[in-house]
């Protein structure tokens, strides 16, 4: 019922649009500050995201709560700074309930911080260094939740695989019990070690490291080195907890033959465990020896009221004793602007697992393929106030016929 | 025998209505707030050519001559271009039934839309080679507020006014209104969103009248 009413009191103070734009417009300008004639300006804005959950056990994708409704309120805040046209600076702040949703107390993080330098004016080479979201693929730049049409990410960021980064299998039987392929897993034993588990990519991949990056005519290219794997988990993004010893390296190139079209390929290859997981490798070799590969092809297209982005990835984990795990992972994803304030949108996502020879010498596969489809419906009352609206279907397993449905809500205040 | 003898007056007393808008002015000041701080643009995750540097405009002020005034049947189509991720000019006045006109004249989209409630629009996605030229008619008299969806830094202005008579100040706040009809009218200066001075004037044919707005 709180949540209910909270939620009206927000849609009507949404309604009341000349006095909500009025104090919004005045924050805006009272965040905006300038020195030295204009030549240092420094930014603050935000968004205010309240999420209520319901959803089915075992919760899916990364939500952490073993309840059928959740409550998930985020402030995020965000810096930006221009020092003269050469020098851009940015930060991320969240206080929130975990990075991915969950039922567990307040936090708070700085999620982002970075400092770019753009040499040239045309854009051609910009280098950054400090802890941001990954160049791969094309959700990391719409990740937020103003620019998301939907409320949680596309399936190859947030479907937990059987690998673990804290340890290593011992033999075949433990990857296998780990991804619970098995069809005696009950759903509550699906989920129960779900945290230990791995995404293809971890959401935005806020990892700490440097990148290059720039445009050339039709052309753009990203290279990044980062402290840790796609997959690995927000523990593991910052320089403080795990060092710079084994980096990933990533890149991306992006073709664009008009503004409709963007086509983009990625590649990432890095050491996916933790220095914890160190004791647990055979004899002989570092927790670095053991990568995540990955191949990934994008598109974005756009034109008047309709946009779409697709992106698809080829993954392969080194596992010892096992040699390769494969698994691939898409998305299709479609967003209408039906009215100036309504928008509605459709993804269709999957995940499929390669085969592994299990302790029978049998081929099996390594993970329960998955399928999902989320629907959204979007309204905006005012320039900085958005309502979304999610229902999403997972089916795993095709062959037990395993679903899942989550019904989400997201209120958004931007300022 | 009357038609001829009637021509001659009517074009006679035109002429002197003619004149008399010609000559009839107002002219002053207003005085402006203090120019904001510049934008600041969002570049966290995007590429941007020009370095991100936004041209700002300093504030100005809109004057405009209250009263009934006869609409005309075609007002001349407006335009309010993207250039350099910024709106050219931002700030712009119109009559109520004006086509704006907004071409993007950058090389990448542009997604200009509108919640205020005097105008309600989103143009979608679209590239400097649109035919035609994005565009709205803007019926209704208000404050409408233009963003693009994709640089979220972009502001502009469209003051839709229900008057034939009025001028944008300079960027000092000096303004000059011409060619306007003797009466009772209010002239008003609209500064920003939550200030509008007004004045009553008198105005007399062939003169002109200096008014401050402190």
């Amino acid at each position: 019922m709180k949540i209910a009413r909270t939620f009206l009191y927000l849609l009507l103070a949404a309604t009341v649009e000349a006095r909500a734009q009025s104090i919004i417009e005045q924050l805006d300008n009272a965040l905006t500050f300038s020195a030295f004639d204009g030549s240092c300006r420094v930014r603050l804005s935000g968004l205010v995201d309240l999420e209520a959950y319901h959803l089915e056990q075992p919760a899916p994708a990364l939500i952490d709560t073993d309840r059928h409704a959740l409550f998930n309120p985020r402030l995020s805040l965000f810096l930006d700074a221009q020092f003269g046209s050469h020098v851009y600076a940015f930060a991320q702040s969240r206080v929130d309930r975990g990075f991915d949703p969950s039922d567990s107390g307040g936090r708070m993080r700085l999620d982002e911080y970075a400092v770019r330098v753009t040499p040239w004016d045309d854009g051609r080479f910009n280098v950054q260094a400090g802890k941001f979201s990954t160049v791969v693929g094309n959700w990391a730049p719409r990740h937020d939740s103003w620019e998301n049409p939907f409320i949680n990410a596309p399936l190859p960021y947030e479907n937990p695989t059987g690998v673990w980064d804290s340890m290593v299998p011992e033999e075949t039987y433990d990857l296998l019990q780990w991804s619970h392929v098995n069809a005696t897993d009950k759903p509550q034993d699906v989920y129960a070690d779900k945290y230990l588990r791995n995404p293809i990519i971890w959401g935005p991949s806020y990892a700490t490291g440097m990148s290059v990056f720039g445009a050339l005519g039709k052309f753009d290219y990203a290279a990044e080195i980062k402290n840790s794997a796609l997959s690995s988990r927000p523990e593991a993004w910052n320089i403080t907890d795990v060092g710079f010893s084994h980096p990933t390296y990533s890149g991306r190139l992006g073709w664009r033959p008009d503004e409709m079209w963007k086509f983009g390929i990625s590649a990432s290859v890095g050491p996916y465990l933790m220095p914890s997981a160190a004791s647990t490798v055979p004899p002989g070799h570092g927790f670095g020896d053991y990568r995540e590969i990955l191949l990934g092809q994008d598109i974005r297209f756009a034109w008047h009221h309709f946009q779409l982005w697709a992106e698809f990835f080829e993954v392969r984990f080194d596992i010892p004793g096992i040699a390769h795990a494969d698994t691939f992972s898409y998305y299709i994803e479609g967003r209408y602007q039906i009215t100036p304030q309504f928008f509605a949108a459709l993804r269709w996502n999957q995940q499929l697992f390669g085969s592994i020879r299990n302790d029978d010498n049998e081929l099996q596969r390594w993970g329960r393929d998955a399928a999902r489809i989320d629907i959204a419906l979007g309204y905006r009352f005012t320039e900085y106030t958005q309502l979304k609206l999610q229902y999403s279907l997972l089916r795993e397993d095709p062959a037990q016929n395993r679903y899942n449905n989550l019904f989400a809500v997201q209120f958004t205040l931007r300022f | 025998m009357r038609l001829p003898l009637f021509l001659p007056i009517v074009c006679v007393l035109l002429l002197i209505r003619t004149t008399c808008l010609a000559d009839t002015v107002i002219e002053g000041h207003v005085t402006l707030p203090k120019s904001h701080a510049a934008p600041v643009m969002n570049k966290r995750y995007e590429i941007v050519t020009k370095n991100g540097v936004v041209a700002t405009d300093p504030p100005r002020a809109v004057v405009y001559l209250e009263g009934k005034f006869s609409k005309p049947a075609n007002l001349p189509v407006q335009q309010m271009a993207q250039k350099n991720l910024a709106f050219v000019t931002p700030l712009l006045a119109v009559q109520a039934g004006t086509k704006v006109e907004f071409p993007n004249l950058d090389d990448t989209f542009h997604n200009i839309f509108s919640y205020s409630p005097a105008k309600r629009f989103d143009l979608g996605r679209y590239r400097s080679d649109e035919r035609p030229i994005p565009s709205q008619v803007f019926d209704v008299a208000g404050l409408v507020t233009l963003h693009c969806d994709i640089h979220e830094h972009m502001r502009g202005l469209i003051l839709v006014l229900d008057t034939p008579h009025f001028t944008t100040s300079d960027t000092e706040g000096h303004y000059r209104l011409t060619g306007l009809p003797a009466g009772h009218y209010t002239l008003k200066a609209w500064v920003d969103s939550k200030t509008t001075k007004e004045q009553p004037v008198d105005l007399k044919s062939g003169g002109t009248l200096h008014l401050d707005f402190p």
